[in-house]
Order: structure tokens, then C-alpha cells, then sequence
């Protein structure tokens, strides 16, 4: 058995990946890509802990039920907002869509 | 002695991840994430949460990756190619920098302050009645909550989504 410090790795890693996509790519589908990578790793947190907590607890994999509900629902309105900037806009790039900038 | 099984879920995982975000087709971007999250599923059943396995394969593999590829079809230009994505330059280096900085201190911080227990405990067998007797009992509200949620975001999502058909007869949009 793996010990804990390497699934926190594995989740941070995940987390770094996020976060460079988000910060460097241009495609609005690519940001929930990065939002789906984070989550996942969160995910890995919550079931990791759960399962090396001394008397084994439940409510990680709760969370987890919760929290995957959550990025679907997340990743609907998302998508609908994407859809609707691209009929609008007639494009999904993050840095043209800047019709709001003060 | 590392695990087989996780080194083989992480490779996956990390690899499948970078995948999605640097390919060049957005198709075969999803397709990775695809495969990303089915990794992340596998951890999960190394972890002894096979029910939470399946729910991340039923939801994201299922349907969120799904709904991804639809909506990649549906903004798809006849050229092939969706946005024009700029060659990693400077932005490119800087979230580098930036994401490397912050994993590197998520990870650090998680790893210094979690009271490390060096053996994992016996695992015990958790029975799908018991998570729906917790669902149903000390998490019912949240469960309650997470239902209303869902149906205000199909709500929301059709709203959005769908084409506003009298503007369109009438010429006013464009």
C-alpha cells in the first residue's frame, strides 16, 4: 500500500496542471478541462484521507458523491454559456470575448 | 516497494491530463480527459471506493465528457480547427511558473502539516447500504439541496441554450 504523501502528489500535481492551463490557454473548453482536472484532484484528497483516517470514515466518499454532482452540473451551465457566447460572438476564445471590458 | 497499480494509474493520470490540455485537435483533447478521469477512477477502486469508482465513471466518463464532445461538434467551424491557439509563448511559460509554484507548495504544505500514519488501517468492506443509510439520514439535507440544485441548472442550462425563435421571425437579431 501506497503511502498517504504520494496521493497528496499525485493531487497537487493535478492541481498544477489546472492551473497552468488556466492561466495559459486561450479556449474556453480548455478552462473546464482545467476545472475538471482540479476537481479531480480534490477528489483524490477526499477518498485518500478517507481511507487512511485511523477508524475508516465515511464522509469523504460523501463529499466525493457530492462534489462530482457538483462539476457535471458545473460543467452544464458552463457549456450552455459557451454555446451561447459562440452564437453570439462567433467564437469561443477567452481573450476576444471582451465585449464587457470597462 | 512502489505500488505497480498506482505508478501506472499516476502515469496515466498526469500523461492523459497534459494530453488534454496540449493537443492539438479539441476532439482528441476530450478523448484524453476521458481517459484522465478513468485513472482517477482506478485510484479510487486502489482505494477500497468502488461505488465512488463507479460514480466518477458513470457521471464524468458518461456524461460530462459526452456533453463536452457534443458541444465541441456544435461549435466546430466547417475549417476543422476551433480557435486559433497561440504557440506557447510567454503566457505559456508564466502559467508554467505559476502552476509549478503553487503544486509545489500545495504539496509541500499538505505533506508537513498532515499527520502522516505510515500503515494504511485493515480496510473494511463497505457495503452500498450503509452509504444509502448515511445519504439518507445525516446527509439527507445536502442530498435534498444537490436535487434542487440540479434541476435549477437543467432549468438554467435550457434557458441559455436554447434559440430565441420570435427575435430570430422578426429580424431584430441578427
Amino acid at each position: 500500500m501506497e503511502p498517504l504523501s504520494s496521493y497528496l502528489v499525485l493531487s497537487s500535481a493535478l492541481l498544477g496542471i489546472g492551473i497552468y492551463g488556466l492561466v495559459s490557454k486561450r479556449n474556453a473548453i480548455r478552462l473546464l478541462f482545467s476545472v475538471e482536472l482540479i476537481v479531480n484532484g480534490a477528489n483524490i484528497n477526499f477518498v485518500a484521507f478517507a481511507r487512511y483516517s485511523s477508524p475508516p470514515i465515511l464522509s469523504g466518499w460523501n463529499i466525493v458523491f457530492y462534489s462530482v454532482a457538483a462539476a457535471a452540473m458545473e460543467a452544464t451551465v458552463g457549456l450552455a454559456l459557451i454555446l451561447v457566447a459562440f452564437r453570439l460572438n462567433g467564437t469561443i476564445d477567452v481573450r476576444r470575448l471582451n465585449r464587457l471590458r470597462g | 516497494m512502489p505500488d505497480v497499480a498506482f505508478v501506472a494509474l499516476s502515469v496515466l493520470i498526469i500523461g492523459s491530463a497534459i494530453f488534454a490540455l496540449e493537443a492539438k485537435e479539441l476532439i482528441y483533447g476530450a478523448v484524453g480527459l476521458a481517459f484522465s478521469l478513468i485513472g482517477v477512477a482506478g485510484l479510487f477502486i486502489l482505494l477500497g471506493a468502488e461505488y465512488v469508482a463507479m460514480f466518477q465513471v458513470s457521471v464524468y466518463v458518461g456524461a460530462v465528457v459526452v456533453l463536452i464532445l457534443f458541444t465541441i461538434m456544435l461549435v466546430r467551424r466547417e475549417s476543422g480547427r476551433i480557435v486559433e491557439e497561440e504557440e506557447p509563448g510567454r503566457l505559456g511559460r508564466m502559467g508554467a511558473f505559476v502552476a509549478g509554484l503553487v503544486a509545489l507548495a500545495v504539496a509541500g504544505a499538505m505533506i508537513l502539516l498532515v499527520p502522516v500514519s505510515p500503515e494504511a488501517p485493515e480496510l473494511h468492506r463497505v457495503l452500498l447500504r450503509d452509504i444509502g443509510v448515511s445519504l439518507a439520514s445525516s446527509y439527507s439535507v445536502a442530498l435534498v439541496i444537490l436535487g434542487l440544485l440540479i434541476g435549477a441548472t437543467v432549468i438554467g442550462g435550457l434557458t441559455l441554450a436554447k434559440i430565441d425563435r420570435e427575435k430570430r421571425t422578426d429580424g431584430t437579431a441578427q
